[in-house]
């Protein structure tokens, strides 16, 4: 187990490079000045090219490369060009809340996304899938900008049970709890509509296997069946869509973070989109890259726990 | 950042005494993402701009709620006197004003410390404002000597609370390095606690401000940058400052909300189309003129709003000092504007590609002229930018038209010699944002700069103006107010009718009911 993690782990280091790689040459061929973002409209030429000088923009390309890679392998991602704050500073600042809201998304996703799913392949062509495969499409047709506005509209104003400005304190679980319900609602909506229809389908073709009929035909009771032979067997493709859609969430939770005025990865991947703050923006890439990396490697791992074949390979 | 809140806790315990009439936190929503630089000779965006005033003075200052050039009063210095030529002005300090924490009281050192670091291309992004000064020097701890290399239109006015003319502590300044950029230190009623990256910044009061212990214990300062988002919070009176849209649906709509004030403030944002007057083809001046004739400024005004918008008139903002309407400025004419195309051989009209930015605002109102442009017979085909790169792209000429929008210092210098004078040129060494490579007006704004005469200043400024409106460098399109909403609980302490920091200054005088 150790060394397939270690394996795994040695693995994304090539993926870290090129992703790196291509980062900095993006953020650097796309149009922008970060001296203009800083100094403003009015500052002369001679002051944005001190400034320039100052932030080590006018070292050639490869000089940047190079002092960034061999910074980022000794884990300094330096400061933003922005702020001056440095930058796992600003990212440490804000990462709970990114993972608050992943995680509350994601098991708000399972948690309603896998039963409705069974239910709905129990019940095929019936009522209950029906209103299941309509309430999925639903679910994945309606933007979090919308659902998210709608939400704070209802829960927030007219029943005020849950503030509009949704930064929580840290030091404070409940307060993170209560701030971190409407977005993960929002959010995880998207994800348990994805999941219903997953597990639907994965389900539907697990019942139709030979080893529940044998296992029927055994006279096992039918919950067993369709729990224990049905569902472990239909899981493999749940967990990879799970572990897929962990890296969508982190990536979306960006509107999320905006409309509910959360902090977050995603709103300073934005921003430093915006103002072309380069050193964020690669920071933020690896940071990322890492937890994608990491992701996909649990993805893996419980791979193994749910099918043994998968472990012995 | 704990040990400098809890250094500041402790220095204000202090004065207790004076802390114990202050109540509750005010809370501001800012329509951004998070603070930029702190340090106030870099403060550049209109997020750092507005804490400004509440953290830092100047040498003098705009009274409270007001832009006025001519009502500047005294702030750190409490008089001054200027030499017979008007080029050696000397400001004797208040005594006994203190820094935030336990960085001592202001000294003449501070000052010229300042004035120089804001004059200084690498230290400030507004070096160019103080170009004029000679030299500044400490006469004594309570006295500070400015000598003029040329006569200013007004000194006052670049050492007012804004911008270049912040005081700041040399010695936070010297130990903090870059990091005075996050942990400031001024003079001002409230002190920086902290900054939360992407949330909020804290300021807390400053109860031994010269002026008188402020009324309001902390200011809560929240970056929401999704306007939806803003305005529920305020509705839902989770925020008692909410950063308004210049806009009169909007500002109806708040307005019809209970116990909410609506101020409309100076400085206007001027917008103008900028025309490359050296770029084909709007090298003939009749292209030029017919540009100008299709633009309908009253439609432009109608589709804004009346509360937040009026018509430009000039290429200097109304109100500024030297602005003059009577400039030669082109009525909206249609047929004239057809005719003019056709004797400059485009009677099938043109086509004119135009570097534009995707920011919703500026969008929306080029999109309104590209309209009213096509009835004359004018296409706008535009390219739709990222704002940085837009900002990039048309410093390198590749827009013969720019639509740009801004509010300056309110003298006429300052808008005439960043966006018209031939030193300001984008693409040259000097280059600020004059768009249009227009320099027919240089004597007329540099001779007026340098004048000791005020109305033969209001004359030459007035010549400027005419020069350039009638050769058609740019044409002037709608101002647009600065709007903030409050709930009836913050009393200001004064009248906001404006705020060259962009937004209301909180003061000792301010309070929450």
């Amino acid at each position: 187990m150790i060394w397939f993690v270690a394996k795994r782990l040695l693995a994304a280091v090539p993926t870290l490079l090129a992703v790196l790689t291509v980062v900095f040459i993006i953020v650097r061929i796309v149009p922008g000045d970060p001296a203009l973002v800083i100094l403003g409209d009015q500052a002369t030429a001679e002051a944005a090219a001190a400034l320039r000088t100052r932030l080590g923009l006018d070292q050639p390309m490869w000089v940047q490369y190079w002092t960034f890679v061999s910074n980022a392998l000794t884990g300094n991602f330096g400061a933003s060009l922005v702020t001056g704050r440095p930058i796992l500073e600003e990212v440490g600042a804000v990462l709970p809340h990114t993972i608050d809201l992943t995680l509350a998304s994601m098991v708000l996703g399972v948690v309603v996304g896998v039963p409705v799913g069974i239910w709905a392949a129990l019940h095929r062509n019936r009522a209950i899938d029906v209103a299941a495969r309509l309430l999925s499409l639903l679910g994945l047709s309606f933007p979090v900008f919308v659902s998210g506005i709608y939400l704070l509209l209802l829960f927030g104003l007219h029943w005020r049970l849950f503030p509009v400005i949704g930064n929580a304190d840290l030091s404070d679980f409940g307060d993170r709890l209560h701030k971190v319900v409407l977005p993960a609602v929002a959010l995880g909506l998207t994800m348990a509509a994805y999941i219903t229809r997953v597990t639907r389908s994965a389900m539907l073709h697990s019942l139709g296997e030979d080893y529940i009929r044998t296992a029927r035909a055994k006279g096992v009771p039918w919950r067993r069946v369709v729990w224990v032979h049905g569902l472990r067997n239909a899981s493999l493709p749940v967990v990879t869509v799970v572990g897929l859609y962990v890296g969508i969430l982190i990536g979306n939770s960006v509107l999320t973070e905006i409309v509910f005025n959360r902090p977050g990865l995603g709103k300073i991947i934005v921003g430093a989109l915006n103002q072309r703050d380069y050193a964020m923006l690669q920071g933020l890439m690896v940071i990322y890259c890492f937890l994608i990396v990491v992701v996909n490697l649990v993805t893996d791992l419980l791979y193994g726990v749910m099918d043994p074949r998968v472990k012995q390979a | 950042m704990k040990l400098r809140a809890g250094l500041l806790a402790a220095a204000f315990a202090m004065v207790a005494p004076a802390a114990m009439a202050q109540q509750g936190t005010l809370r501001v929503g800012m329509a951004a993402q998070d603070m930029g630089r702190l340090d106030p000779h870099f403060a550049v965006s209109t997020i750092d701009r507005v804490p400004m005033p509440w953290m830092f003075n100047g040498l003098v200052r705009f009274p409270p709620g007001s832009i006025d050039a001519a009502a500047i009063e005294p702030d750190l210095a409490e008089r001054w006197e200027t030499s017979a030529d008007g080029r050696t002005w000397t400001f004797h300090l208040r005594r006994g004003v203190r820094f935030h924490g336990n960085y001592g009281e202001l000294t003449a050192d501070d000052v010229v410390f300042s004035l120089r670091k804001a004059a200084n291309a690498q230290t400030s992004a507004f070096s160019a404002d103080l170009r004029a000064i000679e030299t500044v020097e400490a006469v004594d701890p309570y006295t500070v000597r400015i000598v003029l290399k040329e006569n200013v239109p007004n000194l006052l006015g670049i050492l007012t609370n804004y911008a270049g003319g912040f005081i700041v502590s040399r010695r936070a300044v010297e130990e903090r390095g870059d990091g005075f950029n996050r942990a400031p230190i001024g003079t001002g009623p409230f002190a920086l606690e902290r900054v939360t990256p992407n949330q909020s910044a804290e300021f807390v009061a400053n109860p031994a401000y010269f002026r008188g212990a402020p009324q309001i214990a902390r200011i809560s300062y929240r970056f929401i940058p999704s306007d939806a988002s803003r305005d529920l919070a305020f509705q839902n009176r989770e925020l008692d400052l909410n950063y308004g849209r210049s806009d009169q649906t909007w500002v109806n709509r708040v307005r019809q909300q209970q116990g909410v004030t609506v101020d409309v403030f100076e400085p206007a944002e001027l917008a103008i189309i900028n025309v490359n007057v050296t770029q084909p083809p709007f090298n003939d001046i009749r292209v030029r003129q017919a540009l100008a004739m299709a633009v309908n400024r009253a439609e432009l005004v109608r589709w804004r709003g009346q509360d937040t918008s009026r018509e430009g008139q000039s290429l200097v903002p109304r109100g500024y000092l030297g602005f003059t309407a009577d400039n030669g400025l082109l009525p909206h004419d249609l047929n004239r504007a057809r005719a003019l195309l056709a004797e400059a051989g485009y009677p099938n009209g043109l086509t004119v590609r135009v570097v534009h930015t995707q920011l919703p605002e500026m969008l929306a109102a080029m999109q309104v002229i590209q309209q009213q442009l096509r009835r004359a017979g004018i296409t706008l085909d535009l390219q739709v930018v990222e704002h940085a790169t837009f900002h990039q792209q048309i410093r390198q000429n590749l827009s013969p038209l720019v639509y740009y929008s801004a509010a300056r210092f309110p003298i006429a210098d300052i808008y005439l010699t960043q966006f018209y004078h031939s030193r300001s040129i984008v693409g040259t060494p000097t280059a600020v944002t004059n768009f249009s490579h227009c320099g027919m007006a240089d004597a007329e704004i540099d001779a007026a700069r340098v004048s000791t005469d005020r109305a033969e200043q209001l004359r030459l400024w007035a010549t400027a103006q005419r020069k350039l409106v009638e050769n058609v460098c740019g044409i002037p399109l709608i101002e647009t107010l600065l709007v903030f909403a409050r709930r009836d609980n913050v009393d200001y302490g004064y009248q906001l009718r404006g705020s060259l920091s962009l937004g209301p200054q909180i003061t000792e005088a301010s309070r929450l009911r």
